[in-house]
């Protein structure tokens, strides 16, 4: 019985160890290959260590002109933080509006809102987008594309906050309001200090979503260019570059797209899986 | 919602008055907390919507002098003249069918052996089966276009071992493009599924199988007669989710190979957005009356899907 386990177990570890490897071996092949020349990457592909290790395709990328990463850097991060902040902030207020507001039409606001995640008219709707803001006077680039999301209904988040203020005991608004809080107030004294677990988690699949966004940011970048995030000036590199001359240059650029992702999921891992946990609950 | 104590010190008049001050100015408060989204599902939402469903009816192309109402022509020329879309759907049903049922096997041995009470480095196992998921398309699109590169890895290695004597041009292939995007996508999305299953498990009581093992029953038959039946509705739904997820899948083939090996590869959600969206369109003044169209009609097409499935479960259900 005992070997019968110990064996179970064995084989166990080596099928799960080498599903391991294979699921890690891309992301280590890259960061081991943004260490190789150009020429080294195309003769030598099956090593996966260099041969003589450089640094040089990061000093290109940064000194480059037109993949300038400085610049491309300074974009996302603004782009990702402001709309952190923003899915933050609108998710946690209709979150607990939803909860424990009492106002008219909220069901049938409440409805309208969840049948949003059923319609899929795809990315056409862009041009109505541009539309409105053109005639409000903002012009297209990243800026606009952040007002659209000012104005966002982030369905999933604000399901995320609602089922947990309505799991937070009704005594502790109650008190407030007695003390003669009034319903924002408690909201901003009360509710929002207790809710800082699930905000934690929605700032950091927020920071992954807009981290990796990718064909709005290039919707919206098409007439400037210079705001160009991170993503967009690494496909750009990918599709210009003739043929397989730059895979230095994209391996490094990964690299740098990869490591603040890499870095919150080793300090925040838990984050990212209680929201799909709480996602799944909800179907 | 506030009758409190302190309601009976006040005088009935008095409190019935403060009572509806009180209800109006709720009434202010809730809807100052959701106005942003409110004013934004009218204006970003809800209005795009509407422009979408008219612009349908329409040969229009953003310039307003060739502007022309064409009834129901559109609808007509993408059911007898544009063959490409219905060929997208076909690539996009053969893309879902090749990923989804791989994608679930992978998953299911990872989260049957990961469901093991002794099994340590549990927590490992996990992180690292998530990890694909959290990176961008971008990013997973750079990595599998170099590994399966004519100069890459993956040709590097079977050169080595003998198997070609020339490297595979992978992304000039129908089948192997479509190969190297079903892989691309499983390693990127298997391990939610393992979260998924492993959390479909942990909700199956443990005395189920203890009474099971009094009465013999082996572990693949406890598997097919106990763990599959009571995973069931979490699995629906998981399948849904995939199902949806895949067919609707648009930067991802985008980044990865265009659509191309000539259209082969290109997905529903793909060819709308390289048609007719700045950015990725190739045209100068594309016929957004007629993408709208298509817009309209994919939406129908994947409401059409859901309901399927959600009845096809349903049926499932009742032979329980």
């Amino acid at each position: 019985m005992n070997i019968k386990n110990k064996t179970t177990m064995m084989i166990s570890h080596a099928i799960l160890l080498l599903l391991m490897l294979l699921t890690l071996f891309p992301i280590i092949y890259t960061f081991t290959s943004s260490f190789k020349t150009n020429m080294e990457l195309m003769t030598e592909p099956g090593r996966l260590l260099p041969v003589d290790p450089t640094v040089e395709n990061y000093e290109l990328i940064w000194n480059s002109d037109g993949f300038n990463i400085g610049r491309l850097l300074w974009n996302s991060t603004y782009y990702t933080l402001i709309n952190v902040f923003i899915s933050v902030m609108i998710s946690s207020m209709a979150g607990y509006v939803f909860a424990r507001g009492e106002f008219f039409g909220k069901k049938f606001v409440f409805a309208c809102f969840t049948a949003l995640m059923f319609v899929k008219t795809g990315n056409i709707t862009v041009y109505p987008q541009f539309d409105i803001l053109n005639a409000l006077n903002l012009n297209k680039g990243l800026w606009a594309l952040m007002i659209i999301h000012l104005f966002g209904i982030p369905v999933v988040n604000i399901y995320l906050v609602r089922g947990f203020v309505l799991s937070l005991p009704k005594a502790l608004d109650e008190a407030a309001q007695i003390d003669g809080c009034s319903f924002i107030g408690t909201f901003f004294k009360i509710i929002m200090p207790l809710l800082k677990p699930i905000l934690a988690t929605i700032a950091i699949l927020s920071f992954n979503l807009y981290w990796n966004d990718y064909i709005l940011p290039t919707v919206f970048t098409t007439t400037k260019p210079e705001q160009q995030t991170l993503m967009v000036g690494l496909m750009a590199l990918k599709s210009t570059s003739g043929a397989a001359s730059n895979w230095n240059l994209m391996m490094a650029g990964s690299v740098i797209a990869l490591l603040p992702l890499l870095v919150a999921y080793a300090f925040g891992n838990k984050y990212f899986v209680s929201g799909l946990a709480a996602g799944a609950v909800k179907g | 919602m506030f009758k409190h104590s302190y309601d009976a010190k006040i005088p009935l008049l008095k409190r019935s008055k403060g009572m509806a001050k009180k209800r109006l100015s709720m009434n202010v408060q809730c809807y100052l907390m959701i106005a942003l989204p409110l004013i934004g599902f009218f204006v970003f939402t809800l209005y795009p919507i509407l422009w979408t469903f008219r612009w349908s009816v329409f040969s229009y192309n953003g310039v307003p002098s060739e502007t022309r109402f064409i009834g129901l022509d559109n609808f007509i020329r993408m059911f007898t003249v544009d063959l490409d879309y219905w060929k997208a759907w076909l690539n996009t049903f053969k893309f879902a069918i090749c990923k989804i049922p791989l994608e679930y096997i992978i998953a299911m041995i990872a989260a049957l052996l990961l469901n093991q009470k002794r099994l340590k480095l549990k927590g490992m196992y996990r992180a690292v089966y998530y990890l694909p998921s959290i990176i961008s398309a971008v990013v997973i699109g750079l990595i599998f276009s170099n590994l399966f590169g004519f100069f890459g890895l993956m040709n590097g290695i079977l050169i080595d071992l003998g198997i070609v004597s020339e490297g595979i041009d992978w992304f000039a292939g129908k089948g192997s493009a479509l190969a190297v995007l079903v892989i691309s996508s499983i390693w990127n999305t298997f391990g939610v599924n393992v979260m998924y299953l492993m959390a479909a498990f942990a909700n199956v009581p443990e005395d189920v199988y203890e009474s099971a093992k009094l009465d013999g029953a082996s572990s693949v038959r406890m598997f097919f007669s106990i763990t599959l039946p009571m995973i069931a509705p979490i699995f629906q739904i998981m399948l849904l989710l995939s199902l949806i997820g895949t067919l609707s899948i648009n930067e991802f083939i985008l980044v990865m190979t265009g659509g191309g090996p000539g259209g082969s590869t290109m997905t529903v959600m793909a060819y709308l957005t390289q048609k007719f969206v700045p950015g990725f369109t190739s045209e100068a003044t594309p016929a957004l009356g007629y993408g709208c169209a298509l817009s309209v009609v994919t939406t129908i097409l994947f409401a059409v899907i859901s309901f399927i499935y959600n009845a096809a479960s349903k049926k499932m259900n009742d032979l329980y």
